[in-house]
């Protein structure tokens, strides 16, 4: 792990300075216990208070010492953590936006943010933990046990023979416990989510009438779950059994072995006193190394996860080609050749080798069976997918993909849950152009069909919607949507299948408002909602990933070919 | 302090464990402090050079007892602990789900935004910490407190009240003083952390119109600046606690002297051995041990403050409707059920609804399905088809006219309403347990013949069969090899075996292409054949077989008839119609 530490950016620095501390502070220890066991030792002796007013003090400034330069090492190492953790935030955030939301929905919002906003937080946690440890295991044992050597050789190898014999354990332990837990994982995790399970299935449990009964079950389930964790655990905890134990009883060793020497009278007090001292200070960093075991643990598995996203590094795309002013007109054209995208490399190709030919303000049909690749070809032309193979002419420029920034400011994408951000409508509406005036956004609003919404609600424009806010229905939340491609007015709109999941007369209503946004644009819209193609300029067929068919409805309803089988099965009698 | 309800029964119910958990939290400091303690007084009394050897034989069997004792004691608590702990969580858990169940049918509706269930479950088991982290460790501490006191106190009061007062700085005053210290900030920086939460969950779900809009990168630098300013007050918390727990050991480092001080007074005096001087300078820092965490512990306190708000709101429900409406036990005779559960003829007349006193969901809506009739609704969101339902569910009581199930009050039959109406949802549930499992789910006393007959009918069988193990596949491994299409068959198969007299039909098609709707919808109008079938639907496709159809608005029937009725009389429905199914030819 200390290899991946150094390659942080400014850790070398920080390990060195913690390094320095970490010495300044045995030496303190070492101190402290020489001085405290004087002083109890001249006590002892018969010594009055004043006599010993000069060790009590350096005991005390020890003491002082020792926890200030504990105190700068965490101080040092929470700044470092902080700032590697914030850049590699950054990194993540970057990556998300490079990677797009296909990549967002198959790994899980959920997944995500818990990853940027705890992962990071646990890696920080992790940073700040690992570098004073590691340092402090390093350090601090070895020193320790060489004072305590030149003190009293016994009690040194009485120390020196516990630690090999104590990680041993710890190993030893730790291996059972693994295997413990992978044989019992898969029922023990059935186990542990049975009551989310069962929250998030109540309803369905109500109508099947099984509600009621299912209490029983949750209690035992419940009670099954105790007897596994149990299990568990009494193996798990017995890591940190065996660290008390052995340290407890090394300790213990020593405080015998000194007195039957001081019987003797081979040893002085002094010396008995600042061994017993200091042999508890010898295994303070690997206990709290052993306390911080979980800590650490979670730190990196949550890097790993980080590093496993930020590692995927994406083809260079080749935007440079096209000029910043560049906008799509009536006269433009692009041309897709050999287009195939694939999402791994066991999977089947979603999209194989596709020619198609966008010209000027065209309205495209894209229809097929699902999984045949509408949504997919929808998110290329998105810029949200690279492709694997293939290549994109736009007006004599040569693309590899249309991830660049020139040509998605050219589209609007409306999908069949368009997102709705938590603040205003009206915030909403200008998300694609922040500036716009208030008159613009109203004349979007009216003719996105919002108007009669925005005179029911109470704060009409600056009404809060989104998480936390008024929840929308699927039609207002589609002309939430069209009021900004309205007021954006970019000249590429593409949708993928936008209403149909709405019922029938709000599909009616939305497609009548949607007709005239299309007017005059690039328009790409995928469905299986076939009343669609009717005013589409050219229809796409698509199957299994490639183009089947292209033409106006009428050509390929007389071809009879794919397009007309789509619209025959709609066509039967059930 | 809120949720106390959550925390405060548990004592009682289960006082004798958390007793052994205090006592053996004790005895494992006890412990720690005693092997200095002894050992001290070990090498003390040998360096006197006894005579004899067994002088110091006591002593040296302490210092092995107590250097054993303390690892053994800690195991054993901390397993009694946790298995203490999980035995509330268990009662915990089963309290949550008696709260919700009754609510069932409202918690979509109630909870509109988010996974609040899986959020309550979560809140649920961080309560556990709370024991764990906070709450044990103080009472530990609290007794630890009280036993040195009065240890002390044998030897000397003044030294006891002076000790004494130490301690009480290091577990009452600066852990209470720094709570209050550090409570606001600590309440902006939660407040901070939910922003950002938001903030990003809105970012990645919306990382398609940010990417579109071209703002990305503006909107990362702007996160960044935000995460800086959390950034800012979390700094300030852990610099405070560093610089408190530096001023605790401090605090420990005078108990060392002053214990020194105290030993040599009493020596001089006569009134101690010799051989404590060591041993109460020794057990100064594992005893500490017990007190130090105690300010950490506390300061945990507000993280549960959320969880507990949304626990205690549960309880107190705000929806009149919820605590009102919620299904009850049956009063019907049994024979009334079991007759309705062959044959249900249901009728609603003059039915209105409405919530609290705003305009009527439902209004005064007349419909009679006798055994076999097959009815279609159809309206937009908030016209009242789901109001509809639930009143003929006997979920709602209806506030004026009637909803009767074989002339007997629908919200009579209470609990025993699955027997009678089935419910095909627009999402149903599949559960983490076994495929056949989950057909059972509509009756648990079916065999596995029934099963694989169900799973027949709806055409499910032979994807099953492929399966890895077969009907015993755990449905999680089945991953996404269900579409949407086949997870409502797995719905239908259950509902199969309810074998309910009547079915509703909660827009099952919806998110589902054209084909897949089709065939799904011809296999439930085959399977259902006989059954009363109340079907909200979105689209018109087989709107043919329905025995009527009725077009609701603004909670009225506006449209209603057979489909060749309806394609006659409205241009309207003529219009939908042709546009859910384009004709070939067109133009």
């Amino acid at each position: 792990m200390s290899k991946s530490l150094l390659g942080y950016k400014g850790s070398k620095p920080v390990l060195a300075s913690v390094a320095v501390l970490t010495l300044i502070q045995t030496i303190s220890i070492i101190l402290q216990a020489k001085w405290l066991a004087e002083s109890i030792s001249a006590l002892f002796a018969g010594h009055s208070l004043e006599q010993i007013t000069t060790p009590v003090i350096l005991f005390l400034f020890a003491f002082l010492i020792r926890i200030l330069s504990g105190l700068f090492q965490q101080k040092i190492a929470y700044r470092f953590a902080e700032t590697t953790s914030a850049a590699i935030r950054g990194q993540l955030m970057e990556q998300l936006f490079n990677l797009g939301p296909r990549f967002a929905r198959i790994e899980g919002t959920g997944n995500l943010v818990t990853l940027v906003r705890e992962g990071i937080g646990q890696f920080r946690t992790y940073l700040e933990i690992i570098i004073p440890r590691m340092i402090a295991t390093g350090i601090t044992p070895w020193l320790v046990l060489l004072f305590i050597f030149t003190q009293d050789v016994l009690s040194g190898l009485i120390l020196l023979i516990t630690m090999p014999i104590l990680i041993a354990f710890m190993i030893l332990i730790g291996y059972a416990a693994r295997k413990q837990t992978e044989k019992q994982w898969h029922s023990y995790r059935i186990l542990s989510n049975h009551f989310v399970d069962s929250l998030r299935g109540l309803e369905t449990l109500k109508v099947l009438g099984r509600s009621k009964s299912h209490v029983k079950t949750i209690e035992d389930v419940s009670d099954r779950y105790r007897r596994a964790t149990m299990k568990t655990l009494r193996v798990a905890f017995l890591s940190s059994f065996a660290l008390d134990f052995f340290t407890m009883l090394s300790v213990a060793s020593v405080a015998v072995s000194l007195g039957l020497r001081l019987i003797e009278g081979d040893m002085t007090l002094l010396t008995g006193l600042t061994v017993l001292i200091l042999a508890p200070e010898y295994f303070l960093p690997i206990r709290m190394v052993g306390a911080d075991y979980h800590a650490t643990l979670n730190g990196k598995e949550a890097g790993a996860a980080i590093d496993k996203i930020i590692g995927t590094k994406p083809d260079q795309d080749n935007c440079s080609e096209l000029s910043e002013s560049y906008s799509w007109t009536g006269n433009s054209e692009l041309m897709i050749q050999k287009l195939r995208v694939q999402h791994d490399q066991a999977s089947k190709a979603s999209l194989d080798q596709i020619n198609l030919c966008l010209t000027g303000n065209k309205k495209v049909g894209i229809v097929g069976e699902s999984g045949a690749g509408k949504s997919t070809l929808i998110d290329v032309l998105a810029g949200f997918l690279r492709p694997v193979d293939g290549e994109f002419i736009l007006e004599g420029h040569m693309l590899n993909s249309l991830t660049c920034e020139t040509w998605q400011k050219q589209t609007t994408y409306i999908p069949q849950h368009p997102y709705i951000f938590a603040g205003s409508l009206a915030e909403n509406i200008r998300f694609y152009t922040p500036g716009a005036s208030d008159e613009d956004v109203e004349n979007a609003v009216e003719a996105a069909g919002l108007s009669p919404l925005v005179a029911k609600l109470p704060n009409g424009l600056h009404e809060r919607i989104g998480n936390g806010g008024r929840p929308l229905s699927g039609g207002q939340e589609q002309r939430v949507a069209l009021a900004r491609a309205f007021l954006s007015n970019r000249p590429i709109i593409l949708l993928d299948e936008p209403t149909a999941h709405l019922d029938i007369e709000t599909e009616y209503e939305l497609k009548k408002t949607m007709l005239p946004l299309f007017e005059g644009k690039l328009v790409c819209l995928a469905t299986h909602r076939l009343h669609w193609m009717l005013e589409m300029d050219v229809i796409v067929v698509l199957d299994q990933g490639k183009v089947v068919e292209v033409g106006t409805h009428q050509e390929l309803v007389a071809k009879q070919g794919f397009y007309y089988e789509l619209l025959a099965t709609q066509q039967e009698v059930l | 302090m809120r949720g106390k309800e959550w925390i405060r029964p548990y004592f009682h119910q289960h006082l004798r464990s958390f007793l052994l958990i205090i006592f053996l939290g004790a005895c494992t400091i006890l412990s720690a402090s005693a092997l200095m303690f002894t050992s001290g007084d070990l090498i003390s009394k040998s360096a006197l050079r006894p005579e004899n050897i067994l002088m110091v034989y006591i002593p040296v069997v302490l210092v092995r007892t107590f250097g054993t004792s303390r690892a053994v004691f800690s195991y054993v608590e901390r397993l009694v602990a946790h298995n203490t702990i999980l035995h509330v969580l268990s009662n915990m858990r089963g309290r949550l789900y008696k709260i919700l169940e009754p609510q069932a049918l409202f918690v979509r509706s109630r909870f509109q935004t988010g996974d609040v269930l899986g959020v309550l479950a979560d809140d649920i088991e961080q309560l556990q910490n709370i024991y764990i982290r906070t709450i044990f460790p103080s009472i530990i501490a609290l007794f630890m407190f009280v036993l040195t006191v009065i240890a002390l106190g044998w030897f000397d009061l003044w030294f006891a009240l002076y000790i004494g007062l130490f301690l009480i700085m290091l577990i009452v005053i600066i852990p209470i003083g720094s709570l209050w210290m550090t409570k606001a900030k600590q309440a902006e920086l939660k407040q901070e952390k939910n922003r950002l939460y938001q903030k990003l969950t809105d970012a990645v779900m919306g990382l398609g119109d940010w990417m579109i809009s071209g703002r990305a990168s503006q909107f990362i630098s702007s996160y960044q600046l935000d995460e800086e300013n959390a950034t800012v007050l979390e700094s300030w918390l852990t610099r405070f606690g560093r610089w408190r727990m530096f001023f605790m050991q401090m605090i420990v480092a005078f108990v060392v002297v002053a214990s020194l001080v105290w030993t040599a007074g009493e020596y001089a005096t006569g009134q101690l051995s010799v051989t404590l001087i060591a041993a109460f300078a020794l057990v100064v820092f594992p005893l500490m041990d017990a007190f130090l965490p105690i300010s950490d512990a506390l300061e945990k306190l507000p993280r549960y403050e959320d969880s507990f708000a949304r626990l205690d709101a549960l309880d107190n429900p705000l929806d009149k409707q919820v605590s009102e409406q919620g299904a009850l036990p049956t009063k019907l005779e049994n024979e009334v059920v079991a007759k309705a559960h062959e044959k249900a003829n249901l009728s609603l007349e003059h039915v209105s609804f409405q919530y609290d006193s705003k305009e009527h969901a439902v209004l005064d809506i007349n419909l009679e399905l006798p055994q076999g009739k097959k009815v279609a609704i159809i309206g937009r969101s908030g016209a009242g088809k789901s109001t509809l339902l639930k009143l003929i569910q006997g979920a709602y009581t209806p506030t004026d006219g009637h909803v009767k199930i074989n002339g007997v009050d629908a919200k009579l039959y209470g609990e025993e309403i699955p027997s009678v109406i089935g419910v095909l949802q627009q999402s149903p549930y599949l559960f983490d347990t076994t495929v056949a499992n989950n057909i059972r789910l509509g009756n648990p006393n079916a065999s596995d013949d029934e099963i694989q007959a169900a799973a027949r009918q709806v055409k499910l069988s032979a994807m099953i069969e492929a399966l890895p193990n077969g009907y015993k596949t755990p449905m999680h491994e089945t991953g996404e090899r269900f579409s949407g299409g086949e997870r409502q068959r797995i719905a239908l198969a259950r509902i199969l075996l309810q074998n309910t007299p009547v079915v509703m039909l909660d827009e099952p098609t919806v998110g589902l292409d054209a084909r897949t709707e089709r065939n799904l919808l011809r296999t439930i109008f085959d399977t259902l054949q006989d059954k009363t079938l109340i079907w909200v639907t979105h689209h018109l496709v087989g709107a043919e077989r329905m025995d009527e159809i009725i077009f609701m608005e603004h909670g009225k029937i506006v449209m209603r008839g057979t489909h060749a009725e309806l394609m006659e009389k409205y241009p309207r429905y003529r219009q939908l119609y042709l546009m859910d199914a384009p004709c070939l030819e067109s133009e």
